[in-house]
């Protein structure tokens, strides 16, 4: 991180490491308080909103103590332990059974692609194979073609053109645990998302391969996962015909130039730029061209949006009429700037952050000190591609004694700004608002 | 300044291409760990942490435990913010109609009243150690004549003679036992796992103490010819 003095001092944080085992050391902070004491020191610590959610104070590297490896999310039941799964360093775990880990948000200041074993993880259904078998393993392209495909990963890598692309995949719950009123659902806070360079085959080469029939509509993606009861659908979503032939939309065997880690689809994972993280099917196997619009449950009934432009209602209002959930939203964070934290006065501060939308790309990110009633452009930093994070920054010298609302807003090249009052939908989707950072300088 | 596209092609060497070829005749697939401290092989499994808590005991935690666990575990109740007792109800209804929860009706009234219970705390789970990955070796198939034999002995009280989970005392149970001719679809993991840890939220207990690992691939071998018949 850019500048230690911004994050609270919390004390020592223990640094052990073992081959393959993860230690962890008490943290010095909270074992010397009750519990009591402790949520409602914690709650005074956060009640200034912490407005960037992950506030995690844990350096990458640094592994957490037995009893403090924890994260307290800025909402209520915000608490979540930090652990280290399978190819992974110590998450924000939300759900152990799925697996459903969050980014420390501090990791987005660190990185602007973001590491493999610090990517979120989010499954629907618990039944992951633990076990693949890569002598075996065959991704089927199949339906409304001419001649089905049956390919191992070798032939994919072989007889097909390597691409890359940089792209953020964001979940559409992402921020869910923000919503006021709360909904139900996975609480997120921000860091369900994460930036990538994605390798593979462009989906549209295997359809070319295969041969689209003429009365193709969708195609169906499935993965490996299955569900544990009988009667939970199959986890599988579609794509409109010329979604999916879009040239970025990607079948991934890598990841920031490794192979998928298992907990983000191992061997084979679909990789849609610009679009929410549920059309990005995970131990993708199985692609299908339908010649009429998928009807299965995770299309017809799930992951939707209210039918207009807002996609919103009034709390506590149903949806009449609905579609599927798209592409994303414009955003941006500050991420070396916590909130609640204090600053030096008098010194000039550089405050830093990351912004993105669906891939129009970023023209501008606005800075404001003051919550948003005067307001300065950042400068964009390196542009690694329309879908990607892109980082911006911008100076500011705190007067001391006084205290501010840090606040970033950012307009993507078609000119969408992102919303100043945040949206309400009953499932927690596509929060986009200006997220507010607030400062004290001493 | 604007890039011109976002999508970089990539050259395969042929070098990687035999490479990458000459890993699979070997069976041997490496997933790669920035650190290279970690590595998956396809005979490898991977495992996520066991459940770190539990429900908190009180009226109605036995059908939370019987029934939310099947598919998820309590940390998504005790991530949820405090929802009326309507909302529980709702919720609890979608997973039985929507996902299949066999949880019967009379239920529903009951659980909604624990799940209110428990709005407003958030058990911590125990501190544990997790390792960033469990190896389990290589597989060797197991015997159908071994199995059955184990069976007889460890499992046919609860699904019966014939494995529809027909056993003396199978019916009995509240989930009953599991009809093991219908887990054809079932991936031999799965199976597996369920064998070694059991399953939460029903009768089936966790055999890893009493049975070995080629035990239980005897074990597995003989339902699945009893799938067959």
């Amino acid at each position: 991180m850019a500048d230690d003095s911004l994050y609270p001092d919390l004390g020592e944080i223990g640094t052990e490491e073992t081959e393959s085992a993860y230690v962890y050391k008490e943290h010095a902070m909270k074992k010397t308080r009750t519990e009591k004491d402790s949520e409602l020191t914690r709650r005074r610590f956060l009640s200034a909103s912490l407005a960037l959610g992950a506030a995690s104070f844990v350096k990458p590297g640094v592994l957490w103590a037995e009893n403090a490896p924890k994260v307290d999310l800025p909402f209520e039941r915000g608490r979540r332990p930090l652990v280290a799964f399978p190819q992974k360093r110590p998450l924000m775990v939300m759900t152990t059974r799925p697996p459903q880990l969050e980014t420390p948000f501090h990791l987005f200041d660190e990185n602007i692609f973001t590491p493999n074993d610090a990517f979120f993880v989010r499954w629907h259904l618990a039944n992951i194979p633990s076990q693949i078998d890569m002598n075996t393993f065959r991704l089927k392209i199949r339906g409304r073609v001419t001649q089905p495909l049956s390919l191992n990963l070798a032939e994919l890598k072989r007889d097909f053109e390597q691409v890359e692309v940089a792209a953020v995949c964001q979940c559409g719950g992402n921020s869910r645990g923000f919503f006021d009123p709360r909904v139900p659902g996975g609480q997120w806070g921000n860091g369900a998302m994460g930036n990538a360079k994605w390798t593979g085959v462009r989906l549209r080469d295997l359809l070319a391969k295969a041969g689209l029939n003429d009365d193709g509509l969708q195609v169906r993606f499935d993965g490996l996962d299955q569900p544990i009861a009988d009667g939970t659908p199959d986890f599988r979503k579609s794509l409109n015909l010329e979604d999916a032939v879009q040239e970025t939309v990607v079948v991934a065997h890598s990841m920031n130039g490794e192979p998928l880690p298992w907990l983000n689809g191992f061997p084979l994972r679909l990789v849609v730029p610009g679009w929410f993280a549920t059309y990005w099917v995970k131990m993708l196997n199985d692609i299908e061209v339908l010649n009429k619009h998928d009807q299965q449950f995770w299309m017809a009934k799930a992951y939707r949006l209210p039918a207009d432009p807002c996609a919103c209602v009034q709390p506590g209002e149903k949806i009449v009429r609905s579609v599927p959930i798209g592409k994303m939203t414009v955003r941006s964070f500050i991420t070396n700037v916590q909130d609640s934290g204090t600053v030096v006065g008098g010194t000039p501060l550089t405050v830093k952050g990351i912004a993105f939308d669906q891939g129009y790309g970023i023209d501008r990110v606005l800075f404001s000190v003051d919550g948003g009633r005067q307001w300065q452009a950042a400068s964009l930093g390196q542009d690694y591609g329309d879908f990607s994070f892109r980082p911006w920054e911008v100076q500011f010298t705190p007067v001391s004694g006084r205290t501010y609302m840090l606040q970033s807003l950012a307009v993507n090249r078609i000119g969408e700004p992102q919303r100043f009052s945040a949206r309400w939908n009953p499932s927690g989707y596509l929060r986009n608002v200006v997220e507010t950072v607030h400062i004290h300088a001493t | 300044m604007r890039r011109n596209g976002n999508i970089i092609k990539r050259s395969v060497g042929w070098f990687s291409v035999f490479l990458c070829v000459g890993l699979f005749m070997l069976g041997v697939f490496m997933v790669g760990q920035p650190s290279g401290a970690q590595s998956m092989e396809a005979s490898d499994t991977l495992s996520v942490p066991a459940d770190p808590i539990s429900f908190q005991q009180g009226p109605g935690s036995a059908i939370a435990s019987s029934y939310c666990l099947i598919c998820h575990s309590a940390e998504y109740i005790y991530t949820q913010p405090p929802h009326s007792h309507e909302r529980w109800t709702e919720i609890i209804k979608k997973m039985k109609h929507t996902f299949g929860c066999p949880i019967p009706d009379e239920h529903i009234s009951p659980l909604a009243e624990y799940l209110v219970s428990q709005n407003t705390i958030q058990p911590i789970p125990e501190a544990k150690k997790f390792t960033g990955l469990a190896h389990i070796p290589t597989r060797e198939s197991g015997s159908p004549e071994k199995g059955k034999a184990i069976y007889n002995t460890y499992c046919l009280n609860c699904h019966g003679q014939t494995g529809k989970g027909d056993g003396p005392i199978g019916q009995a149970l509240i989930p009953p036992a599991a009809d093991l001719t219908a887990t054809g679809n079932k991936s031999d993991t799965i199976l597996l796992n369920t064998i070694r840890n059991g399953r939460p939220g029903t009768a089936m207990p966790s055999w890893k103490s009493d049975l070995s690992k080629q035990e239980m691939e005897d074990i597995l071998a003989y339902i699945r010819n009893l799938t067959k018949s």
